[in-house]
């Protein structure tokens, strides 16, 4: 009985499914003649764009993403323009770190949050191609032993902290060698941690790092420089796990790749000189 | 139903009293139906109730991403050494917690139950401690203490994050279990301070000899059950950078976007609390029998 049920059911669900492919495949060979009124989007005739709250400098200036100031937010409405939205027509959602990356559909079309790229994260979610991939910087207080340190050997010796959901834990544990990290859930969180002294030094991506020791923690410094973990791909756009729309944001991510569009945007928001050191082993 | 009653003795009357004891009950032979019948419903039950729910489960459509990310089963062997090892951290820091505070909302408790005058002010100080620390979020406490107290950089004090955040845990849990030491204490019968009294026994004789050995044994299964939340508790000790069970779950989580390793955490704290749960029903139904005095 309960399997003659099962049976129905299943050839019903069956019957739904080739229906849909019936009706989903015309789409899906218009796929690249992308308009800003595709039903594939969260709300048709807007992008709607994900990001952290609060969101900080110099990714977004002003802890306002609508005013377009900042290398994300600025990406953003760049793209917006390439993919043929206005302006007003980008709609951005506040969100946690945790429900960027928990499961089910998101209420955006996709997320810029510096987010790293990596192999397992794509099982879970899908990006677009890398758009920025930046150093690592390590910070500390003044008067400490990571002032001297010029080896990964020295490095391995100090007390660590990071934030979670960064890939700054990956790299300690890649790269470093260290386990023990201490991690917190805030960046505040680790530099109250280095301010109390139960950790040493901490790392970050070197514009965060640069906007925090030059405006959030003025006592601060960053020491050293560390090379890239080839394991991190650099920041990408997050999607919902084989959304439609990537082919259609990557056309037009790499268009402005090519012009130029990004790197103008990094020279205007995230470029520094920093004459720091760099230790590689 | 009137009838019955008048029927009752009208029997009586035409059946002569027997003399001797009343018949042993018929033997009823063992009935396998009637034995097997509630099994037999039980199981059907529970196949029907289960199977329903995997079914409404697993026919979700979004199950396979579901099962993908939450029941992976080479993320969870992926992430059990550091989730176990962070596990390893929670049973220490429960322990040793929870050793702290049975000792000092003992004291807090016994503080609370003198009844001396010249006790006022340590019982007013007492009422406001409970009062402050159980009014406010662990949470908090825990943040208030792991990073507020060692960025004053006092001398002579540790200023290790776990340190202060387990001092957090023992202040607040012990108003609670403070409490309930105190309900153990007001429980015990008026007369027995009388009673210790006329032996002549000082205030201090009375407490320690007749009223807290009764106490405590009142309220041991309350207790276990400030145990077992306790056990859940230390997990908040992750906000202050300690690599528990839950934060070490939580980074693998992070780093893979995959969230198996917060079951396999899930299952660990389940493995320790589960058998917990049962000590706790044993010795509450040893309890009742004991002062309910019912027979095994």
């Amino acid at each position: 009985m309960i399997d003659k049920m099962m049976d129905a059911t299943r050839r019903f669900a069956l019957a739904l499914f080739a229906g849909a492919l019936a009706v989903a495949s015309p789409i899906a060979a218009v796929a690249q003649d992308f308009s800003t009124m595709d039903e594939r989007l969260t709300t048709p005739g807007t992008l709607t764009v994900g990001t952290g709250d609060p969101v900080y400098t110099p990714w977004m200036l002003n802890n306002d993403p609508a005013g377009g100031e900042g290398f994300e937010n600025g990406l953003v409405y760049a793209l917006a323009a390439e993919m043929g939205f206005a302006p007003e027509q980008v709609a951005w959602v506040a969100q946690t770190f945790d429900q960027a990356i928990a499961p089910g559909t998101k209420p955006y079309d996709f997320a810029i949050q510096q987010i790293s790229v990596t192999e397992p994260r794509k099982q879970i979610v899908s990006f677009s191609q890398v758009y920025f991939q930046p150093d690592k910087a390590v910070i500390a207080l003044p008067g400490t032993t990571a002032e001297t340190a010029t080896s990964f050997a020295d490095l391995k010796d100090l007390r660590w902290g990071a934030v979670i959901g960064t890939t700054d834990n990956d790299y300690l544990v890649n790269i470093l060698g260290i386990e023990d990290a201490a991690i917190y859930n805030e960046q505040v969180d680790v530099f109250q941690a280095l301010q109390a002294g139960q950790i040493d030094v901490t790392l970050a991506a070197l514009p965060t790092a640069l906007f925090m020791t030059a405006v959030q923690v003025p006592d601060a410094n960053i020491v050293a420089l560390l090379p890239a973990d080839e394991n991190d791909n650099g920041h990408g756009l997050l999607f919902e796990f084989e959304n439609p729309l990537v082919p259609a944001v990557d056309e037009a991510l790499g268009a402005l790749i090519e012009q130029g569009v990004v790197d103008d945007l990094i020279a205007t928001y995230l470029v520094s000189d920093p004459d720091l050191p760099i230790i590689s082993e | 139903m009137t009838q019955k009653a008048v029927a009752a003795p009208h029997r009586a009357v035409q059946q002569p009293a027997r003399r001797g004891p009343p018949p042993p009950p018929p033997k009823r032979g063992f009935d396998w139906r009637v034995a097997a019948m509630p099994a037999a419903i039980g199981t059907l039950s529970a196949v029907v109730v289960f199977g329903a729910l995997a079914w409404v489960v697993t026919s979700a459509e979004q199950w396979p991403r579901i099962k993908l990310q939450f029941f992976n089963l080479d993320a969870m062997i992926a992430s059990f050494p550091r989730v176990l090892q962070g596990f390893w951290v929670n049973l220490q820091v429960w322990l040793t917690v929870l050793g702290c505070i049975l000792i000092w909302a003992l004291v807090l408790a016994v503080v609370r139950s003198l009844r001396a005058p010249w006790f006022a002010p340590f019982r007013l100080i007492v009422v406001i401690y409970i009062d402050i620390f159980r009014g406010v979020p662990v949470l908090l406490l825990v943040l208030l203490f792991g990073f507020g107290i060692p960025a004053l950089n006092l001398p002579g004090l540790p200023n290790s994050g776990l340190f202060w955040g387990s001092v957090a845990m023992v202040l607040s849990y012990a108003a609670y279990v403070a409490e309930i030491y105190r309900s153990g204490i007001d429980a015990v019968h008026e007369g027995q301070r009388a009673a210790a009294k006329s032996l002549g026994l000082s205030e201090w004789q009375t407490l320690r000899y007749a009223i807290l050995p009764q106490a405590l044994r009142n309220v041991v299964p309350a207790l276990m059950n400030i145990v077992v939340a306790l056990q859940k508790d230390v997990a908040l000790l992750s906000v202050i950078g300690v690599r528990d069970a839950v934060r070490e779950a939580q980074i693998y989580t992070a780093t893979t976007f995959n969230y198996s390793s917060l079951i396999v955490a899930a299952a660990l704290f389940l493995l320790a609390t589960i058998p917990m749960a049962r000590l706790a029903d044993y010795l509450t139904r040893r309890d009742r029998q004991r002062r309910l005095q019912i027979a095994d």
